[in-house]
């Protein structure tokens, strides 16, 4: 059990910043996800915790201890690749024993562990097999239990839902998250799903091109997007981002004008963001922010999605799902200035 | 084996396919198949014109004895005995004697003991059997026929190379120069490959040219450029042995630099700098089958990077280093150049020594013994393969074990 810190975190590969100035806390017992794009440089991050890569600058401590030149294996860390990383000459039993074994733990212990990491995640019937005889979903259970037999300091894992189909994701995931709880061992987790983002994370660690976005719980990052970037990378669809000018608390843009915005001063150009979910269709002839044809229909079985164009950008809007209209069909949206959120045009921060 | 309709062959093609298969095996094995049976012969019924004559040995049978039906029928018996049971029981019976959980321990145990029941079992048991075997059927009438001897078999010609001529001495020199380019290309041939599998700097690349150019080169031209260097080699090694600093070291192993001209290191020398860049190139590629996450996840559970190189990737690369020790063991042990030009005539290896039997007088004796000693050097090589068969398999055709 540990917290684990990263302070001006820097990684270079020659000219390249792959990360850059990272500084973050992580509590003990907390299960923290790396949120990000592809290539942002959140497996970077976890290598450079777990040892696997240099840090080029700054320094990490885990449990108060400074690890910047510490092996892997004195970390005391536990990892779960991407692609399992198991064993292919071992069976599931010696995969799951193999940290005992080469930690020199007293070897009488071996059986009974195993088989209590093995049962954990439902793998007492395979210990026999070969990893290339295991399906995609066993061969993730096995690499779970490898890093928990041994009761490590700070699990790592990368990716580690990304092989399976999608049905076998959320048991899995479901099962990572118990796990955790039952554990309750500090754990860092990196995805570029945000759902499993949301889903697992007591705090979410949002990364682009290197740089921390927004550190905070899900429904900070959900509610409260500190830019731009967090806000269409988050929530599916993401947060509709409507390019306009501010003044006097009047947003306008294209066919779209909402009112009732604050009147801090902050006028000229600014981005208006907000959730298909939080807006919706007028009904008979209360005023409307937006006015504007539907652009297309899209039918999801719990609602439909209406988009609808904006000045340059499509905006879509979450109805009922018994709403019908054709595209093309006149639509009046309404669009309260409460669920609004303002950003910077050049910067993308909130304001 | 497969019924699917698709791969399901024309009887036209398949009889063709098999046809040339069996034709061709029969054109490549007859020469080692005709020279292992003249090799058992006397002079006189090897060189006989008549077929028959060549795989009867009617002359030997008459002078020396020979073997019954009975006797062939159990000795091939008794091989495939040996063979079906290292086969199939040899890994569990290696299990079962690893004390302690050490595995080498079990393995070399096992083959301890099934080197020492296959000595007693060909040399002791078997012939006892023949003999229970053919006694009884002698006492039986037209069955007496299989237990009479039928086909002549004389040692005379293996004793005569093997003892007469001391060919066990180039034996000995065959395998210390196979073993040291063996040992040495491997040893750094992992090591080096390893390392190389694992960086992305483009050595790999310098390597493979390398590794052309040496197994291009006819090997004359790089023994000439050797050949000053190792008969001067006391002078060359002199400041080793004089500079104080490498001195004590050197001096642990002789008073005086040694000459190399003449002794198997020499060979050694030469055969692995032509070899070692094929066996590192060859030995990297392997790796690069091996995921990197193997390695990393062995480090992740408490291995050191060396600790995971020898717990989690060896076990892995079998296949791999075996293939390449098999290419490196084939160049030393089938090398005649190097050999016969940089040994001399007492640290000579057998496949230069064989020319010796034809360069005597060639009466028919000497061929015949000089076929001895061929049918002598190629036992060692099918043993080899059969040993290993498995490992090179999967070593030709799939690289590694994927993770
Ligand atoms: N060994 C390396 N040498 C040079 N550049 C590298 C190396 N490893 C990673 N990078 C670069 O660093 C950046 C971050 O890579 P990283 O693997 O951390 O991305 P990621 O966020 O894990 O992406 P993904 O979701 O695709 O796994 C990428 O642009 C990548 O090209
Ligand atoms: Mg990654």
């Amino acid at each position: 059990m540990a917290e684990v810190q990263l302070r001006n975190v820097t990684k270079h590969w020659g000219g390249f910043t792959a990360v850059d100035d990272l500084s973050l806390t992580i509590a003990d017992h907390e299960f923290l996800v790396l949120l990000g794009p592809s290539g942002c440089g959140k497996t970077t991050t976890m290598r450079m915790i777990a040892g696997l890569s240099d840090v080029s600058g700054g320094e990490i401590r885990i449990d108060g201890r400074k690890v910047n030149a510490l092996e892997p294996k004195d970390r005391d860390v536990a990892m779960v690749f991407q692609n399992y990383g198991l064993y292919p000459n071992l069976n599931v039993y010696e995969n799951i024993r193999f940290p005992l074994k080469v930690r020199k733990i007293d070897a009488s212990t071996h059986r009974e562990r195993v088989l209590k990491a093995a049962e954990l995640v439902e793998l007492q019937d395979l210990l026999e097999r070969r990893p290339r005889e295991l399906s995609g979903g066993q061969r993730q259970r096995v690499a779970l239990a490898r890093a928990i037999v041994r009761e490590p300091n700070v699990f790592l894992m990368d990716e580690p839902l990304s092989n399976l189909d999608a049905k076998l994701r959320v048991s899995t995931r479901a099962q990572i998250k118990n796990l955790q709880h039952e554990l309750s061992v500090t754990t860092v987790y990196v995805t570029h799903d945000q759902i499993e983002a949301m889903t697992l994370a007591d705090r979410v660690v949002v990364m682009n091109r290197g740089v921390v976005q927004q550190i905070g719980t899900p429904m900070e990052i959900y509610d409260r997007p500190s830019n731009t970037f967090v806000a269409g990378f988050i929530g599916s669809p993401a947060m509709n981002l409507i390019e306009g000018s501010l003044a006097g608390g009047v947003f306008k843009a294209g066919d779209m004008r909402v009112s009732g915005l604050p009147d801090d001063g902050r006028d000229g150009d600014v981005v208006l963001g907000f959730r298909a979910e939080d807006a919706f269709v007028a009904d008979g002839e209360e005023p409307a922010e937006l006015e504007a044809a539907i652009y297309s229909v899209e039918l999801q079985g719990d609602a439909t999605m209406v988009t609808m164009r904006v000045g340059g950008e499509l905006c879509s809007i979450k109805a009922a799902k018994s709403f019908e209209a054709r595209i093309g069909d006149p639509l009046r949206v309404r669009i309260p200035s409460g669920i609004c959120h303002r950003f910077d045009k050049k910067t993308g921060a909130r304001l | 084996m497969n019924d699917t309709a698709v791969l399901r062959q024309p009887f036209v093609l398949r009889f063709a396919t098999v046809g040339f298969i069996v034709f061709w095996t029969i054109l490549a094995a007859f020469p080692l198949l005709w020279i292992t049976l003249m090799s058992f012969k006397l002079p006189i019924d090897a060189f006989a014109s008549d077929p028959l004559r060549v795989i009867f040995g009617f002359t030997t049978l008459r002078e020396r004895g020979g073997l019954s039906v009975t006797a062939l029928v159990l000795g091939a018996f008794a091989l495939w005995l040996a063979y079906h049971g290292a086969e199939h029981h040899g890994r569990r019976f290696a299990r079962y004697l690893a004390l302690g959980g050490r595995e080498w321990l079990g393995w070399l145990l096992a083959a301890l003991v099934y080197v020492i029941a296959l000595i007693l079992g060909l040399f002791w048991i078997l012939p006892a059997i023949v003999r229970v075997v053919e006694a009884i059927l002698s006492h039986i009438p037209v069955l007496d026929y299989l237990a009479r001897p039928m086909m002549g078999l004389t040692m005379q010609n293996y004793r005569a190379v093997w003892i007469g001529y001391r060919f066990y001495d180039n034996f000995i020199n065959s395998m210390i120069v196979t073993t040291g380019t063996v040992v040495i290309s491997l040893t750094v041939g992992t090591l080096a490959g390893y390392g190389l599998a694992r960086t992305r700097s483009n050595v790999a690349f310098w390597l493979l040219i390398a590794a052309l150019i040496f197994r291009a080169l006819p090997h004359s031209v790089l023994v000439t450029g050797y050949l000053p260097v190792f008969i001067h080699s006391r002078e060359f090694l002199a400041p080793l042995w004089n500079w104080h600093a490498t001195a004590w070291f050197f001096h642990l192993f002789s008073d005086q630099p040694p000459t190399l001209y003449g002794q198997p290191l020499a060979v050694i020398m030469v055969l692995v700098s032509i070899n070692q860049p094929f066996t590192i190139w060859m030995l990297r590629s392997f790796f690069m089958n091996i995921p990197a996450e193997l390695d990393e996840a062995a480090r992740v559970d408490g291995c050191s990077h060396l600790g995971a190189f020898r717990r989690v990737i060896m076990p892995v690369m079998w296949p791999g280093v075996i293939t390449t020790g098999l290419f490196s063991f084939l160049l030393a042990y089938n090398d005649y150049l190097v050999c016969s030009l940089l040994l001399d005539a007492q640290s000579q290896t057998m496949v230069p020594a064989i020319t010796s039997f034809f360069n005597r007088e060639t009466t028919t004796t000497d061929q015949v013994q000089a076929v001895a000693a061929a049918v002598s050097i190629t036992a060692p090589l099918f043993l080899l393969v059969i040993v290993f068969q498995k490992q090179i398999v999967s070593g030709l055709t799939q690289g590694a074990v994927k993770g």
